[in-house]
């Protein structure tokens, strides 16, 4: 306003005047701009992302295509509803040429390039499908993208990461990969029974798991040595995590034991799905959300207060340190590579193993070599196995025409066959969803010479058959994990667990209410 | 000051002792990303501050993995059109405000500056909904087409056409000058230095995208530097310095026209300054 009015001051010689009447008709301008702009808010609000916590990351826009047109989802909902899936529409469609697949993915560099071989192999081995790979830049990007795009911007088949899973069902815009296994008569039962129970709701498989991962404890084999530790029978529980911590302190051949951060999709958010699950609680009620949808979590229960005592204890009193938010993803590794005051160990993906083995072949961690870094299963609490899937999914849009649809499925069966996954899951290090993935080269001779690379698909393998085992669907599940992880962040520096918890529980609670009322108003 | 002094001795030692005391604290971060980007992944935390085992490696695949080639044409394009266009656009408007009198004048000013006041961002959706229904995903023009006028440059140039004598449009008229004759021969050469810093902040926070190029290119042949940036910092765990490297590459083209464009940037933000 002043900015304004100052060079017409100076310029008129009735300024007073002119100027009052030009700044009432500024304010009435720029009232109608605000209310305008709260106008088009109000459909952001609407759109399914207004409330969010300040630390989600900027890139995530809210898009107006995210408004769920379903009924809430509270009986289950009979197959025949959902669009419907003609696999004879690809024999019609590809006499005529090959079907073009536009496949939209969140692989970045490595994991991006093998996937890329895998589709051109794919195209030069067959004339019914071409497929086109459009990398997104991630998988938040993907999500963005995929929700702001209408029907003719989106991809034929797109891979999601495992929070997505309500989201995606919400859009309405897919056709739930049951349809297709239904009509193609495909025999699902080499894909690991958890990999699909993840991306499984009130009966109906939405999606087909591709690459999974799961969290493992990296350790160095010479630190465990230095302090009179076995690197052969690593720390399995909580408890014992810090008992570790403390014996490598004492003994001075680390600074610290286990480096623990609070990453939303790692040690904060993710993990703390990862432990309830371990433990055989459930994060949100409803059974995660899969037998109608959750309204609200349970994570600030009584068990969720003991385990984060029991973490917080790993940091305080079990010579843990807490490396922070570590945003990139490394921060961790690299507090294990710290040449003043080093960690002995970390808990992270399994995802990263090649890259971390590559990492410590440099040399960059002094003193060791490759075959010094140990891999165990993740250490919980009562030190029980099993895992909750992590990693993403593949899911076909809906409303591109049956032969997109059809050939989406085709291509899919292809990316989850054993001879596929074994090399996807030998050259990048993820879990194969396939289990026959594991008698095919190059796995086996992968898992058999290095059994590091098993631990994951182990923890996999191992996982009880019990309804806790499928992780949270939750809406808002993103913005829950940044709240959880903020918990986290505040206990791991020496919060209250309880209160910290109770906190985040009510803000999550308040998110998902409000998805849910969003759901709702939207049907 | 009427008469000014040449400091000398321990005045001069002093302000030099200064100047390099903040010189170091502007380049330290520079030099570190300077030679953190020249060191292979697996030394980086070795002598941080010391070019140690220098090598082109990392900046080769930092290159190859953002796909930065390609992604610096799209944004020197981009920056290019969005340049030239603010400009162009930021000159005319300027001259309807300054100069012509039409009813409404205020009003219309008014509301050119109140939409100073609506982040970006509370109109990314909007706008991305009118690039794709005109089909404009994954394009120049799609990546281009909201930036092309501006508010501020209206603004920023209007107020230099504000200070111009008005004697000077009186005697331009005298001379038979026309609007456009008096824009082209006497105001836009007057206001040459704020249209070059109005080019290079233009060009610079075109640059600088990262939200609007995120959200309108879902092809990576159309994605800008800043984009190409976000791939990099995808956690390498065994290259550390991966965009560290990138970081250099795309800092280079703004460097070097800060470079070229200095002198003309000092001389617009002084001139003016002294009455002569």
């Amino acid at each position: 306003m002043t900015t304004m009015r100052t060079p017409s001051a100076a310029r008129t010689a009735n300024a007073s005047r002119s100027a009052r009447r030009r700044a009432t008709s500024a304010v009435a301008v720029i009232g109608c701009l605000v209310l305008a702009a709260c106008g088009s808010g109000k459909s952001i609000l609407e759109a399914g992302n207004e409330v969010r916590p300040t630390t989600t990351p900027p890139t995530t826009v809210p898009g107006q295509t995210t408004v769920p047109t379903a009924p809430p989802t509270t009986e289950p909902r009979p197959i025949d509803s959902l669009p419907s899936c003609d696999m004879s529409a690809l024999d019609a469609a590809a006499a005529d040429g090959p079907v073009e697949l536009l496949f939209w993915h969140g692989m970045s560099n490595e994991l991006g390039r093998e996937l890329e071989r895998i589709a051109d192999e794919y195209n030069a081995s067959q004339q019914r499908v071409e497929v086109r790979l459009e990398f997104q830049g991630g998988y938040e990007q993907t999500i963005d993208k995929y929700l702001q795009s209408n029907t003719d911007n989106r991809p034929d088949l797109v891979q999601m990461p495992e929070y997505t899973v309500q989201l995606m069902v919400d859009t309405q815009s897919n056709v739930p990969v049951q349809a297709c296994m239904d009509d193609a008569g495909y025999d699902a039962s080499g894909i690991l029974p958890s990999a699909l129970g993840a991306y499984a709701t009130e009966s109906i498989q939405w999606a087909m798991p591709f690459n999974v991962s799961n969290p493992v404890l990296y350790f160095n084999k010479k630190v465990f040595r230095d302090a009179g530790l076995d690197p052969e029978a690593p720390p399995l529980t909580l408890a014992e995590l810090a008992e570790y911590g403390r014996t490598i302190q004492a003994t001075g051949a680390a600074s610290y034991g286990v480096a623990l951060d609070s990453a939303p999709d790692g040690g904060g958010g993710w993990f703390l799905e990862q432990w309830l699950a371990k433990e055989g609680e459930f994060y949100s009620d409803n059974a995660n959300g899969r037998s109608a949808p959750s309204t609200r979590v349970l994570f600030d229960g009584p068990t969720g207060v003991e385990l984060l005592t029991g973490l917080q204890d790993v940091v305080v009193n079990g010579g843990g340190v807490y490396v922070g938010e570590n945003p990139g993803g490394t921060d961790a590794f690299l507090k294990l590579a710290d040449t003043s005051a080093p960690a002995a160990m970390t808990i992270a993906t399994s995802a990263a193993l090649g890259a971390v083995l590559q990492f410590v072949a440099g040399g960059i961690i002094q003193g060791i070599g490759v075959e010094d870094l140990g891999v165990a299963p993740m250490p919980s609490p009562s030190g029980a196995p099993g895992t909750l899937i992590g990693g993403a999914s593949l899911w076909i849009t809906a409303g591109r025409g049956d032969a997109k649809a059809a050939a989406a499925f085709e291509f899919v069966q292809h990316l989850v066959s054993p001879e596929i996954q074994s090399q996807w899951a030998a050259a990048t290090g993820y879990v194969p969803v396939n289990a026959g993935a594991v008698d095919v080269e190059p796995l086996r001779t992968v898992y058999t010479a290095d059994p590091r690379f098993k631990v994951a698909y182990d923890q996999v393998a191992q996982t009880p058959d019990e309804p806790t085992s499928n992780g949270p669907v939750l809406g808002p599940l993103r913005e829950v994990r940044v709240t959880a992880a903020g918990a986290m962040a505040q206990i791991l520096n020496g919060a209250d667990p309880a209160a910290a918890l109770a906190d985040a529980a009510t803000l999550a609670n308040s998110l998902i209410a409000d998805y849910n009322a969003r759901r709702d108003n939207a049907g | 000051m009427a008469t000014s002094t040449q400091p000398h001795g321990w005045r001069l030692a002093g302000r030099y002792a200064l100047l390099i005391g903040v010189a170091v604290l502007v380049l330290f971060p520079i030099w570190v990303m300077v030679v953190g980007a020249f060191k292979p992944g697996n030394k980086v935390l070795q002598d941080p501050l010391l070019p140690t085992s220098v090598t082109l490696d990392t900046l080769r695949q930092a290159w190859r993995d953002g796909n930065l080639g390609r992604s610096l044409v799209n944004s020197t394009v981009v920056a290019l059109l969005v340049t030239v266009a603010q400009v162009v656009t930021s000159v005319l408007s300027a001259y309807a405000f300054a100069f012509l009198k039409f009813p409404g004048r205020t009003f219309v000013f008014g509301v050119f500056l109140a939409t100073l006041l609506v982040p970006f961002e509370a109109t990314v959706v909007v706008n991305r909904e009118t690039i794709q229904d005109l089909g404009w995903l994954n394009s120049f023009q799609g990546l281009a087409v909201p930036f092309l006028a501006t508010a501020f440059g209206t603004f920023l140039v209007r107020q230099v056409f504000l200070q111009l004598p008005k004697d000077l449009r009186e005697a331009a008229r005298m001379d038979g000058l026309g609007h456009l004759g008096f824009l082209r021969e006497v105001a836009v050469p007057l206001a040459r230095p704020t249209l070059g810093a109005l080019a290079l902040f233009g060009f610079l926070s075109s640059w600088n995208q990262y939200l609007w190029p995120t959200v309108i290119s879902t092809d990576d042949d159309w994605d800008t530097v800043q984009s190409g940036l976000r791939t990099l910092s995808q956690a390498q765990i065994d290259k550390p310095n991966l965009v560290i490297a990138g970081t250099v590459i795309v800092a280079l083209p703004i460097f070097l026209i800060l470079l070229v464009f200095q002198r003309q940037l000092v001389r617009g933000l002084t001139a003016g300054a002294v009455k002569g």
